[in-house]
């Protein structure tokens, strides 16, 4: 009884202290973002059917419901802002019929084999059941390619590995080497730098968790073909979503724009 | 029974004159018969005409005068001119096919097991060599690969390996023109290995006016048998093609049956099928589709495994010989924007080792992104500016770029790359690519398969599915399942397209063999494939289908297979600077062959300024050398005649020189076989037989009715000849006539009461 007595208390310090992390939270986010998650004005040419589009991958979450993203699901961190910016940037820059909104993909039914190029996001959250993975790998030897972004540390590397090794248990991740054709294949990438989140807003850090070096991995298959580009502790997501934010550093953006370009390009020429 | 009444045989009123001996202008008997008619008219009409009803009066009258006028026509002594060979002075040549069809049996069906040469002896040696000798000078011959004099049918045994009829004809006339041949006797089954009679020597057994009578032996239809009629394999393919073997059989006897289709290379079964026998007589193909393997000469054999009964087993295979090629040809392809297509495209060719895929795509406004080249500098100045860097590609795809981008210096060289060069170049759709590329005002519009729309918005990116023409349904290219049948309904059930481009209609001589059916409106010419010069030129009016790989399983190769042999079509018969070919592939029974060779310069402009010459393996490492000379009548083309020795195999290889420098080479391949045509279309050619008496004022037998022969035989406008006149007033038709006429006056006078 005594003990049930004590277990209330400390629950209780614990949620004060929460509640007082999540106000001082708050109170540190800076004033130029509060406007910035203003909903984005729908284009008035979405309908215009395209040779691309943006294809984000609808997942179950590891904590899906008990986290501070899990409202939405962390499968849809920085949408659509970050799609819809992404899609302006690659009609200006390249000759691709680029579709200005974006579609929402999952692993549940077919509809994924109609988009060869896949974005999944927060993957450090991600929870793909055996169909989900089997139907993943069916996508990627098809010809498909996935690209997975915004996810930090060691500890959400291992969930993202726990469902990356069922979709492919006997291809490893790679480092991709500067000199590969996809850090070249429009832009010359010679120059990457790690893309922050607007978490270095509130850190003063590029990087979250102990997610300090980034990380340009691939997966290849039996070809030699990079199917799967991981873009671990980076937030390209962000540096996407935020492009028209004065206070995000247009080198981040500019990068992040290239790396994308390439990747996509990369994807529809191998 | 026609002897009997106008005695003599039809034959001789077909080849007689008719006319009257008496020597009394015909036009007097002409003035009697109109007396005799008004006559006995007026008469009849008097004593009658009251008397009978209608126009009855007239039949009484007619019939008088008819009998009057057949008496008057007696009197001027009709008769048959005929020209006649003179008894004892004129040779006739008895012919017979001393080939080895003749041993073969005469006819299984009605009992006659005896072979064919040896009822051809027993007709002429059971009384009608005797009939003949008894009127002319008989020479016996015997005719195989050529004719040659025998004494005596002892030496005629059906042991030779090759029939050549129009040469034995030939030779006959030659010798004709010392002797006085009145007419020639031709036994023979009809089987003749180069084809039947040329035109040269029908010409010539004209000209002297020489009769060929024919007898013909061997059944017209055997009872049981199956024969592989024709195997018709590509000369040449690209080592790891999958290519198809049509092989054309035909049976009697065995209609509905199962057999078994087998094709062997170098001795090996790659594949087999079970096939249903159709109708008697009438030849049905099977195509077999079967991967070529590594580079050199491939011995393909067709079977059908005998069947029980079979009369003749001889002839259930057919041999060709394919050069399987190592070459590489190199195909480039130039896109104007990044599409699914251009992706999925080069990973279908990534499983063929064969094909070079060198890529330009716009990737932004000013970059363009090389895939595939040989060496950095390779196009790094954008699409080639000259011929010679064009022209080392064998195929050529443009997708959706638009014809502006093209100066017009390379727009004539995309003409001439298919119309000059030889090359395949393929159209694709999109939004920069046929109509809406400009390309129907472009000059490039002339190479294109379909006359496209002059309208723009002609690119959908709506779903379309697939559906094969009947031409289609031929083609080896959009084959993806081996049964023609099963083919069809894949491609109905294939993904539908992600688009499709509205193109124009097919040119006259272009083949479509694709429509695309959107599920809007309409159907489209999808894929449509053209002869252009000395290439081809194909249209593919989409860039969807990537779906065909990405709603498919992993392992499904349809959309492989599909561009794998679309692009293979594209080039395979692209020629190199120095291109070479035997005039025929197999050689039967005889050696003569002719080597072409078409020698270009790197512009492929046609070149007589070179020295060629071909380098001949034959079997059991023999060896020879040629030298080919220019023809005089064609820029660039060199030919020389040869005689193979043996039979076998035969490599010949082709090289061409301008002073030391090599110009490029060429390989190809031919065999000879002895003693396989005979097994061949052993039933009787009767229409070869029958054809050649028709034709020649002569006339066809059995040797049932061979009888009649040196009657018939006497009747000749050739060698030694006399005109005779055979009265005809005395046919018994003429006086049976006579007392029908009247018979049947005075029955109708009885019955009409007019007596």
């Amino acid at each position: 009884m005594v003990k049930n007595r004590y277990f209330r208390a400390l629950c209780i310090v614990f949620i004060l202290a929460g509640v007082a992390f999540a106000f001082q939270r708050g109170r540190n986010r800076p004033s130029f973002l509060q406007d910035d998650d203003a909903p984005e004005p729908y284009p008035t040419d979405a309908t215009e059917k395209t040779e691309w589009q943006f294809a984000r991958l609808r997942y179950n979450s590891y904590r899906q419901g008990s986290g501070y993203w899990g409202v939405r699901g962390s499968w849809s961190t920085d949408a659509p802002k970050a799609e819809r910016h992404l899609a302006q940037g690659l009609k200006r820059l390249s000759r691709i019929h680029v579709r200005s909104v974006e579609e929402v993909v999952d692993l549940d039914g077919d509809k994924v084999f109609d988009y060869p190029w896949l974005y999944a996001v927060e993957v450090g959250h991600w929870d793909l059941n055996d169909a989900q993975a089997a139907k993943l790998r069916e996508y990627l030897n098809r010809g498909g390619f996935l690209m997975v972004d915004d996810f930090h540390g060691t500890i959400e590397w291992e969930i993202f590995m726990r469902s990356m090794s069922r979709v492919f248990p006997d291809r490893p991740v790679i480092d991709i080497e500067d000199k590969d054709p996809i850090f070249h294949i429009v832009f010359d990438l010679d120059d990457k730098v790690q893309i922050p989140g607007i978490v270095m807003f509130y850190t003063g850090n590029t990087y979250e968790q102990d997610g300090v070096k980034e990380k340009w991995g691939g997966i290849r298959d039996d070809k030699g073909r990079i199917v799967v580009a991981i873009c671990h502790n980076m937030d390209l997501g962000d540096a996407w979503e935020h492009a028209d934010l004065p206070e995000y550093p247009e080198r981040y953006t500019s990068m992040a724009y290239r790396i994308a370009l390439n990747y996509l390009v990369y994807d529809m020429t191998h | 029974m026609f002897e009997s009444l106008f005695l003599y045989p039809a034959r001789l009123f077909s080849k007689g004159e008719l006319l009257f001996a008496s020597g009394w202008p015909v036009w007097l008997l002409i003035v009697a018969c109109l007396a005799i008619v008004v006559g006995i008219g007026f008469v009849v009409f008097q004593r009658h005409g009251a008397n009978l009803k209608g126009a009855r009066w007239i039949v009484i009258a007619g019939l008088q005068a008819l009998v009057l006028c057949l008496l008057l026509m007696m009197l001027w002594r009709p008769a048959l001119r005929v020209t006649a060979l003179k008894p004892q002075q004129n040779v006739v040549a008895v012919v017979v096919d001393d080939s080895r069809s003749m041993m073969l049996k005469h006819d299984g069906a009605a009992g006659n097991a005896a072979s064919r040469v040896a009822v051809a002896k027993a007709l002429l040696n059971d009384g009608l060599l005797d009939k003949l000798r008894n009127r002319f000078q008989v020479r016996i011959y015997r005719a195989g690969a050529n004719l040659e004099r025998v004494q005596n049918l002892d030496a005629v045994s059906g042991g030779q390996s090759t029939t050549h009829l129009g040469a034995a004809m030939k030779q006959m006339m030659e010798e004709s023109a010392s002797l006085p041949i009145g007419a020639v006797v031709l036994l023979s089954d009809g089987s003749d290995n180069a084809g039947g009679m040329d035109a040269d020597a029908l010409g010539e057994i004209r000209r002297r006016r020489i009769p060929i009578h024919t007898v013909g032996l061997g059944a017209e239809r055997l009872v049981k048998d199956v024969e592989v009629v024709e195997l018709d394999t590509p000369q040449r393919a690209l080592s790891d093609s999958r290519i198809g073997a049509a092989v054309t059989f035909k049976q009697y006897g065995f209609q509905g049956q199962k057999a078994k289709l087998v094709l062997m290379a170098d001795d090996k079964v790659i594949t087999s099928r079970e096939v249903t026998l159709g109708e008697d007589g009438v030849p049905q193909s099977e195509t077999l589709l079967f991967n070529v393997g590594l580079a050199g000469a491939r011995n393909l054999k067709a079977s059908i495994i005998k069947l029980a009964g079979e009369e003749n087993e001889n002839n259930n295979s057919q041999t060709r010989l394919v050069n399987v090629e190592s070459l590489k040809p190199r195909i480039l392809y130039v896109e104007g924007e990044p599409k699914w297509d251009f992706k999925f495209l080069r990973r279908a060719l990534d499983g063929d080792r064969n094909i070079q895929l060198t890529t330009m795509l716009r990737t932004t406004q000013n970059k363009v992104y090389r895939q595939g080249v040989e060496s950095p500098k390779e196009l790094e100045q954008g699409f080639p500016e000259t011929e010679e860097e064009l022209f080392k590609f064998s195929g050529l795809i443009i997708g959706g770029v638009e014809a502006s981008w093209f100066t017009p210096k390379q727009q004539a060289m995309i003409k001439n790359f298919a119309d000059r060069r030889g090359g395949g170049v393929l159209f694709l759709a999109g939004r920069g690519a046929l109509s809406d590329g400009g390309y129907a005002a472009s000059t490039i519009a002339e190479m294109l398969p379909v006359t496209l729309t002059d309208r723009k918005g002609t690119f959908h990116r709506d779903p379309a599915t697939v559906e094969l023409t009947q031409a289609g349904r031929d083609s080896l290219m959009v084959r993806i399942e081996e049964d023609a049948n099963k083919n069809v309904e894949r491609w109905k059930k294939m993904p539908y397209m992600a688009n499709y481009q509205e193109s124009g209609v097919a040119k006259p001589g272009a083949t479509v063999l694709m429509e695309a059916l959107p599920t809007s409106k309409g159907r489209f010419p999808l894929l449509v494939t053209q002869r252009y010069g000395r290439g081809r030129s194909a249209m593919l009016a989409t860039s969807g289908t990537w779906r065909w790989q990405m709603s498919q399983d992993a392992k499904d190769m349809s959309h492989e297979l599909f561009w794998q042999q679309l692009l293979r079509w594209l080039v395979s018969e692209t020629p190199p600077q120095v291109s070479a070919n035997p005039s025929r592939q197999v050689l039967l029974d005889e050696g003569q062959i002719e080597f072409r060779a078409d020698v270009r310069d790197k512009a492929y402009n046609p070149m007589n300024a070179a020295t060629v010459e071909a380098r001949i393996l034959g079997p059991a490492g023999s060896a020879a050398m040629l030298p080919l000379t220019p023809d005089s009548n064609q820029a660039g083309i060199f030919t020389a005649k040869w005689d193979a020795p043996k039979r076998g195999s035969y490599v010949v290889e082709v090289l061409a020189k301008n002073g030391k420098e090599e110009m490029g080479r060429d390989v190809f391949t031919f065999m000879r076989e002895d003693g396989v045509a005979e097994n061949f279309h052993a039933e009787q050619n009767k229409q070869l037989l029958e054809g050649l008496s028709r034709q020649t004022g002569g006339n066809y037998y059995t040797p049932e009715t061979a009888k009649s022969l040196p009657d018939d035989i006497a009747y000749s406008e050739a060698g030694i000849t006399t005109r005779e006149s055979k009265d005809l007033w005395n046919m018994p038709a003429l006086f049976i006539a006579l007392l029908g006429v009247k018979a049947a006056e005075w029955m109708l006078r009885r019955r009409w009461g007019a007596v």
